[in-house]
């Protein structure tokens, strides 16, 4: 797949991110870097018109005024991230007047790309995903976007099934392993609780339902990670859902345990192997150790069996395709540096880089390596 | 004392102190970057020195002597020229484990200075910071850099 560019400059945080999307991108860097701007905007760049529609139809209007627009999008008061005849855009090579988008509605009103955001907790309320205007006006486009997905996949396309396990969405290798790293001995259905419909986390040996409150904080994270594949995954023989090229997963590490991560991260290849662009943002050290991964079996030409030994999956045919698959995917890092507002490409993920923000991976890897430097310090110095 | 002091009275390195770089081998040398080689203190060859004495040993190759703008004596960059690879750090850590345990006996003298032990890996490497093989070499007291050892002369 031809990298997309988008290049921002003087946009909240971001002073001058030159970003290139590849299948797989992953963006890294600290806190309010603009790694969520980002995304958003890219968002916006794909689907201007389907987000037009969106909040359209939800109600929402704002007069024509891209400050307003910029509210609704990003949520309330970001109106500030916007510097009118400072903030510029160009994406994939072309100027983009953001007024001009806030101004006329556009005719393509297809969506391209979905949307999970970092705040997907939200998208359940009492265990059942919320409507889109059950939020505030003020909330993030992309939160009560994705929320509705949530609610209309629960409703339509899972009526009295049980979610998982899920024959029909998930292969049987990715069943098994979720079941061994995230839900244990549990199940997740729909159950009712005085004639309120309610996602439960069912145990084998009987007994009620576990509520969404009961459930552990990764477990509530988890859910709509797997709900948003699920959208992604529809049961059918066509592989990938509507016209949807793109997805963005904020955070996919959030309250989960190093080997629940590896199991969304194949889950993460599975979107790739469909043909889906996938970017993440991350502060997971254990991402870019896999995207390191990847670069050097790709390079060094490995059998896609040494990746499925990483990541501890099942070496059947179904899995050995995918990671065939996914080995002959590119892949683009970009750091989003706070002291200077850009961003840097660190594809190359060179732990003897030169520059502290690639052989650090953004951040990510420098405490490990600074422990590293103390210890041997500190042994090489002994008994002097 | 002295780097050079404590080299010559060192045993089988009474002989084997050298002028700047000049223990290493001519392919060896441009790994050894110095900000200024004027206040390089010598070299020595321990590999060699003790390759009559220990042949079957995981011997260290050279220690380099520097003295850096602050600091008031000689500080050692104990230096390990060796090919990259994930095999070759488990050969590596038993020359670091040579390197400790000689400072015990007859590199006691060397063994009082203030030291880093360091791979200079040439080549490729594949290994991350959160590695445990990382950790493992940190353990056994050693660095490991690609390429080129940068010495500055404030550290």
């Amino acid at each position: 797949m031809k990298n997309k560019t988008l290049h921002i400059q003087n946009l909240g945080q971001i002073k001058d991110a030159k970003l290139s999307f590849g299948d797989l991108t992953v963006l890294v860097g600290p806190q309010a870097t603009g790694k969520s701007i980002a995304v958003q905007l890219l968002k916006l760049m794909v689907d201007g018109g389907q987000v037009q529609e969106e909040m359209g139809r939800y109600g929402l209007d704002w007069d024509g005024e891209l400050p307003k627009f910029i509210d609704a999008y990003f949520g309330e008061g970001m109106q500030s991230v916007w510097k009118s005849g400072e903030t510029h855009i160009r994406w994939d090579g072309k100027e983009v007047d953001l007024e001009l988008l806030a101004k006329n509605r556009r005719k393509n009103k297809d969506e391209n790309l979905f949307f999970i955001p970092a705040q997907r907790v939200l998208a359940l309320r009492d265990g059942w995903p919320r409507p889109f205007t059950d939020y505030s006006p003020g909330d993030p486009f992309a939160v009560r976007e994705f929320s509705e997905k949530l609610r209309v996949l629960v409703e339509k396309e899972f009526s009295g099934e049980s979610l998982f396990p899920q024959p029909r969405r998930l292969k049987k290798e990715f069943r098994e392993m979720l079941e061994r790293d995230v839900f244990s001995e549990f199940s997740l259905k729909v159950d009712k609780f005085r004639s309120q419909k309610r996602l439960v986390l069912g145990s084998e040996s009987g007994g009620n339902g576990l509520p969404y409150m009961v459930w552990s904080a990764g477990q509530r994270e988890f859910v709509p990670l797997l709900l948003g594949c699920y959208w992604l995954m529809p049961p059918t023989k066509v592989s990938m859902r509507g016209k949807i090229e793109w997805v963005v997963i904020e955070e996919l590490e959030m309250g989960l345990h190093p080997r629940a991560i590896s199991v969304v991260l194949l889950m993460i290849f599975e979107l790739l192997a469909r043909g889906y662009r996938v970017v993440l943002s991350t502060h997971s050290s254990q991402i870019l150790d896999a995207m390191w991964t990847l670069k050097h079996l790709r390079e060094n030409k490995a059998s896609p069996s040494v990746l499925l030994d990483v990541f501890d999956a099942p070496k059947t045919q179904g899995m050995l395709k995918l990671a065939e698959t996914v080995l002959s995917k590119n892949q683009k890092v970009h750091y989003f540096d706070k002291k200077e507002g850009n961003t840097r490409d660190i594809s190359d993920l060179d732990p003897f880089a030169e520059e502290a923000g690639a052989s650090g991976w953004g951040g990510l890897s420098e405490f490990s390596a600074r422990a590293n430097e103390a210890v041997a310090n500190a042994v090489a110095n002994s008994n002097r | 004392m002295s780097f050079k002091k404590a080299v010559t009275e060192t045993h089988l390195l009474e002989n084997a102190f050298e002028k700047g770089l000049g223990a290493l081998r001519p392919e060896d040398k441009p790994h050894i970057q110095t900000e200024d080689t004027r206040k390089l203190s010598g070299s020595v060859d321990i590999d060699k020195a003790y390759t009559a004495e220990e042949p079957n040993a995981n011997r260290w190759d050279f220690a380099i002597g520097y003295r850096h703008s602050n600091r008031r004596t000689d500080f050692i960059y104990w230096v390990e020229l060796h090919t990259a690879s994930d095999s070759q750090v488990k050969v590596v850590i038993k020359k670091a484990q040579w390197l400790l345990n000689w400072f015990k006996g007859h590199g006691h003298r060397l063994a009082m200075f203030e030291r880093e032990i360091v791979w200079v890996s040439s080549g490729s490497t594949h290994l991350t910071p959160s590695s445990s093989q990382k950790k493992q070499m940190a353990q056994t007291g050693l660095k490991q850099v690609g390429g080129t050892l940068n010495i500055k002369n404030n550290r």
